[in-house]
């Protein structure tokens, strides 16, 4: 309870500069009390939102963040700085912050419908009011407060020391980029400038780049086109180059050297709006304070939110409220996920075939039907027949099933052409004996130079994943026994290929096999689906609602116990979560193999090191496949290297940490009691490693036993056994 | 042109009028050469008779059953029966391959063993495992396949006073639609038997019971049976899944598909008349993919396979050692094996084709072996070239159970040799001496010595 509202109230201040950082907010709020009127006003302000929010029974997620209330904040502490105290000034703050409050809420779900954010919109129409509506009433004492340096008449410490950092020998460029920063609390000085710059770089080194970069951006365009300078002095209306540039660079856009570049583009139109709005403003004797930011990002995320496609720049899904770590998520989420596809495909066949002819192949696989793949069975000569093949019996893949290869309806069949003697093509009924299934709307697969008479269902059937559908054969255009696979978006035999990779499939390589994920079988490899172990499926098999204990040994410390909790979100994300520490791993489970998605908690918990070790398991009992993947860099580097990682990100990345997970041990290969994974997961910084992790994980017959993590260089071990 | 043939004269009856297709020629052209060595080499080099493998043959055989096995069912696993041929340099052939090992007694058990096999790819079956085999099986964590009840309850008296808990299947016996039904082995499905036995098998949760095993019958010749023995399997498969909730991890079909041997009294000769090994393969994936297993719960397919897999590897080869005329008139021809260095002769019309260029000619003659008994008959009736004292004769198809039931009966047991991949003669098992026969023989010493 206490929690939320405090939260609330820190992240309303943090908020104004796109974050939640609790360091952030506390330096901020000291800042408005550079003017306690005004820092007193806002902390009013907020309060007085969060009084309503919770008389109103508004979501307590909304609450904690401080969406509701950050606008409030900004109308205490402007009026703060406009009017003198009084009486008859606390009753129109108490009115402001609740026409802000409703304003929020209106505006929040008018642009949540339109995947969009409100920003700083409240504050506009709420300080326009007061501005405009203010000098009706007389007993409302304009302040005399801002001729003043720090906008109260104080001769202390303070003002010496804010007076002092005025007249340091900074260039202009950096005084005004100070003073708009501050100007964003109406702190009109280069002391609040300093201190905000300090707190945002401790929360985000990526968002004070950009506040600069943005701010650059503006001062230059300005320079070079002799711009009237005195619009960007007055009032400062500079921040909304600031807030754009952290806005569009990093916070709602992932960053990246394009949206950089997005900002060069962006930033110029800000400057055409102040200077266009500020005649048409001072009309009314209104500031335009950040009405031109307000525009270009809604303008600029409206239209991206209307592409067909998310090349180049990426919005941001799940904010983080951090640049950075938009920036890692996105990464991260690219590098793991990236190629993976909506449908999982399996290959149709069962056992070891020959991928004889792959895509762009040199015989058929042109043009519009070049994404297809052609299968038959080799032997270790590369003969694909035994004895003279001159008979369709003779070839390995002639009457061999072939199967499903997801699930689907057949929507069409072709059968009753005959197998070609061997060497001769049919190029009436080039396809030859066909199934299409369907898997979803414009999704389809299709096999075809399937045998005569061999397919066992019927159109309208309804066929799971590995169900036999027919027997290769040789009908159509087809010298010799085959397969033909392709993937389609129309339901028609002589349909265009689409390029769509199989989900997950084994390559054969001297004596062991290359696990593939989401890629796309070759010409010339030999390839089999995964098969699942049991053992392995079933001890990674977690169910909603489950709880499991567990008893935790770190080295040097007293074994604890502890209880996870598995849930599952609204979402439908499946995460584990520890009651004592708060941490959760969120996992899925493929199939054929078992992957966690995400962490969220602290990392030094018992969960963390679960999480780190089983970050990629294939659950098919094949010896020494390895498996790869990445992991979030930040607990495996010192402070100083992710510094410089989060300045140098968006254009070189140079942090990194792999995993990689085998089998190591089956005490029996078919009926198996336990099997044991080793898992590695190696800090990379360029390419030296500086920071070692190894995993074990030991499964037996009830699921998994036990797990270990050990750090070789600081010879730490976590243990962990799972109790039943 | 060569030097042309002398051929002794013979006399044929003339047989105006009734023509048979095939003329009264043999049906098959000599077979001078084994994987490009001469027989007349190996012979030189080796002594006759031998037993020749061919290395190229074994690999050839295992790969293809193994594809039309692999392509057809996602999880199989074969395992090398060793009383088919249990020579350590074929065993091993056939485990470099990935075959596992498939044994029934004690002895071969030691031998899989001694073969380097790990104890837990080693299948221990048959019906005469003593204590101490099993308590070297459980020891090694070797699939046992209970046989009878008593095996049962020893098995489970033994796990229980080593405080270990054995992988076991059970061997069941059931009505596939062949006769003879072969219910000597294992328990029985139809009636229940193997029911209680599984019962008593979960029940006391002493055994961790993984398989379930059946071997239906040898040299079957109808797939559907295999068919049916699969779908009775799966079913129990299902039935304890649903009983107990215990996934059986495999099910065993045994071994039994014949080779291209011509079975005696059959009318067309074996390899007109033999399913091929595919058609085994469908019937039996078929049953157990349509069997209602959950996709990712099937159970792997063990397949004990032996004399398909080396039947046509193995020939004997030996030297005619004279010719006779019967008091009927009937040609005979003696050669120096017998039956019993050539077993399966009491099985089989076996193929035999003289290992040099022959003529035109042929004659129905009686092959006899070189035993002093009269049982010594190779081939009752044959269709040969006349052959000459000397001549090397060649015996095909005679890789399975030939040389595991070889034995020294007046004669001592041949050399044994391999054609390696590089078509190279190495020998891999030594022609045996008169010690073999002597050396566990004890004198008593009031016999040492004697005054004729």
């Amino acid at each position: 309870m206490l929690q939320i509202y405090g939260n609330g109230f820190l992240n309303s201040y943090s908020q104004v500069f796109f974050s939640n950082n609790k360091t952030l907010a506390i330096l901020l709020f000291l800042v408005t009390f550079l003017n306690p009127v005004s820092g007193l006003s806002g902390a009013i302000a907020i309060i007085i939102g969060q009084i309503l929010a919770r008389g109103f029974n508004f979501s307590q997620v909304l609450i904690s963040d401080g969406t509701y209330t950050y606008n409030s904040l900004m109308v205490g502490v402007g009026m703060g700085v406009i009017y003198d105290p009084s009486m008859a000034y606390l009753v129109v703050l108490i009115v402001f912050s609740i026409i802000t409050f409703f304003l929020s809420v209106w505006l929040s779900h008018f642009f949540s419908l339109k995947k969009l954010p409100f920003l700083s919109i409240p504050f506009l129409l709420a300080m326009w009011l007061v501005l405009l509506g203010g000098d009706s009433f007389s007993s409302l004492q304009l302040s005399s407060r801002q001729i003043w340096f720090l906008g109260f008449n104080s001769t202390g410490l303070i003002n010496q020391v804010a007076e002092f950092v005025g007249t340091l020998p900074f260039p202009d460029v950096l005084h005004l980029y100070l003073r708009s920063l501050g100007a964003i609390l109406f702190q009109y000085n280069d002391l609040a400038g300093i201190i905000i710059v300090i707190a945002i770089l401790i929360s985000s080194r990526m968002a004070l780049v950009l506040s600069f970069f943005g701010f650059l951006i503006g001062y230059l365009f300005y320079l070079n086109f002799e711009g009237d300078f005195s619009q960007l002095v007055y009032s400062y209306i500079g921040f909304n180059f600031i807030l754009t540039g952290i806005a569009l660079g990093g916070f709602f856009i992932v960053p990246s050297r394009k949206s950089y570049l997005l900002l060069i583009v962006v930033i110029p139109v800000i400057a055409f709006l102040i200077s266009g709005f500020y005649s048409l403003f001072t009309v009314f004797q209104l500031p335009l304070y950040s009405l031109p930011f307000n525009i270009v990002v809604l303008l600029v995320l409206y239209t991206f939110g209307l592409r067909t496609s998310s090349k180049g720049l990426n919005l941001v899904t799940l904010q983080q409220f951090s640049p950075e770590k938009n920036y890692y998520k996105h990464l991260l989420g690219k590098m793991r996920f990236g190629t993976e596809t909506y449908y999982h495909l399996s290959l149709p066949v069962l056992g070891e075939w020959y991928i004889s002819q792959g895509a762009n192949g040199k015989i058929t696989h042109k043009g519009e039907w070049k994404e297809a793949l052609d299968f038959d069975i080799r032997d270790d000569s590369g003969k694909t027949f035994r004895g003279s093949g001159a008979e369709l019996s003779d070839y390995y893949c002639y009457d061999i099933p072939v199967v499903a290869p997801a699930h689907g309806t057949i929507i069409k069949i072709d059968d009753g052409i005959e197998d070609n003697v061997v060497g001769n093509v049919n190029l009436e009924y080039n396809w030859g004996n066909t199934v299409i299934i369907k898997h979803g709307e414009g999704f389809f697969t299709k096999l075809s130079h399937l045998k005569k008479g061999s397919i066992k269902y019927n159109e309208g059937d309804f066929v799971q994943q590995g169900d036999i559908l027919a027997h290769c054969g040789s009908s159509g255009r087809s010298p010799e026994p085959h397969l033909h696979f392709q993937v389609q978006t129309q339901p028609y035999i002589g349909a265009p290929t689409l390029k769509y990779p199989i989900a997950y499939y084994l390559v054969k390589e001297k004596n062991t096999f290359a696990m593939k994920e989401f890629a796309y079988p070759k010409e010339g490899e030999t390839i089999r689906n995964v098969e699942v172990n049991s053992l392995l499926k079933k001890a990674y098999n977690f169910i909603p609602g489950q709880s499991i204990n567990v008893s935790v040994a770190k080295s040097g410390e007293k074994p604890t116990e502890e209880v996870w909790k598995v849930n599952t979100n609204l979402y439908n994300q499946s995460y584990f979560y520890s009651p004592e520490n708060g941490a959760r791993a969120y996992f899925i489970n493929r199939g054929q193999v078992f992957l966690f998605t995400d962490y969220s908690g602290k990392t030094n918990t018992a969960l963390y090191a679960f999480y780190i070790c089983s970050q990629k398991i294939l659950l098919g009992s094949y010896k020494d496949v390895e498996l790869n993947d990445q992991l979030p860099v930040s607990p495996f580097f010192n402070k100083l290297l992710l510094l410089l990682q989060d300045f140098a990100a968006p254009f070189y990345q140079f942090l990194g940490v792999n995993f990689h997970s085998k089998i190591v041990f089956i005490d029996n290969d078919h009926s198996p009691r336990e099997i044991q994974i080793e898992t590695g997961e190696e800090a990379i910084a360029g390419k030296r490693i500086l920071n070692l992790r190894k995993g074990k994980i030991t499964i037996g017959k009830k699921g998994i036993k036990s797990f270990e993590i050990t750090n070789p260089r600081k010879k730490t071990t976590l243990s962990c056994a799972f109790r039943f | 042109m060569g030097k042309l043939l002398y051929e002794r004269p013979i006399i044929t009856p003339l047989q105006a009028g009734i023509s048979n297709k095939f003329g009264t020629r043999t049906e098959y052209l000599p077979k001078t050469h084994i994987d490009h060595v001469a027989v007349k080499e190996i012979i030189e080099k080796y002594g006759s008779p031998a037993y020749v493998f061919s290395e190229r043959q074994i690999r050839n055989n295992y790969r293809n059953i193994k594809r039309t096995f692999d392509t057809r069912y996602p999880k199989v696993q074969f395992a090398w029966s060793y009383k088919t041929n249990y020579l350590n340099a074929i065993c091993n052939i056939y485990h470099q391959e990935g075959s596992w090992a498939e044994v029934v007694s004690g002895f071969e058990y030691q031998k899989a063993i001694g073969n380097g096999v790990p104890g837990n790819k080693i299948l221990f079956n048959g019906p005469d495992k003593t204590d101490d085999d099993l308590r070297l099986a459980v020891n090694n964590d070797s699939p046992i396949h209970i046989d009878h009840l008593d095996e049962l309850y020893r098995l489970t008296e033994i796990a229980r006073s080593m405080d270990k808990k054995p992988r076991v299947a059970i061997r069941v016996n059931m009505d596939t639609g062949i006769y003879p039904m072969w219910d000597r082995f294992g328990f029985n499905y139809e009636n229940g038997q193997a029911w209680e036995a599984i019962n008593k098998i979960m029940a006391n949760d002493v055994l961790d019971l993984i398989g379930l095993h059946a071997h239906i019958g040898t040299f079957m010749l109808s797939p559907g049976a295999y068919g049916i023995a699969a779908t009775k399997l799966s079913d129990l498969a299902l039935g304890i899944k649903k009983q107990y909730g215990n996934s059986i991890s495999y099910i065993d079909l045994g071994g039994g598909f014949p080779s291209k041997n011509t079975l005696k009294g059959s009318f067309l000769p074996g390899t007109d008349s033999v399913p091929e090994i595919s058609e085994f393969a469908e019937a039996i994936t078929t049953a157990i993919l349509s069997a209602g297993f959950n996709k990712d719960e099937l159970p792997y397919l063990y397949l004990e396979t032996g004399r398909a897999m080396i039947d046509d590897a193995g020939y004997l080869i030996g030297s005619v050692i004279s010719n006779k005329r019967l008091s009927d008139g009937r040609r005979a021809t003696i050669i120096d094996f017998g039956v019993n260095t050539l077993f399966t002769a009491f099985w089989y019309d076996h193929k035999i084709t003289p290992a040099q260029k022959f003529g035109l000619h042929t004659e129905n003659t009686v092959i006899y072996g070189p035993l002093c008994m009269n049982i010594d008959v190779i081939r009752e009736n044959v269709s040969l070239p006349p052959l000459n004292a000397g001549d090397q004769v060649v015996v095909h198809f005679v890789g399975a159970y030939n040389f595991t039931q070889s034995m020294q009966f007046i004669t001592l047991r041949p050399a044994v040799v391999l054609i390696n991949m590089q078509d190279k003669p190495v020998l891999i098992r030594e022609k045996e001496s008169i010690d073999a026969v002597t050396q566990y023989e004890i004198l008593p010493e009031n016999l040492k010595s004697f005054k004729l």
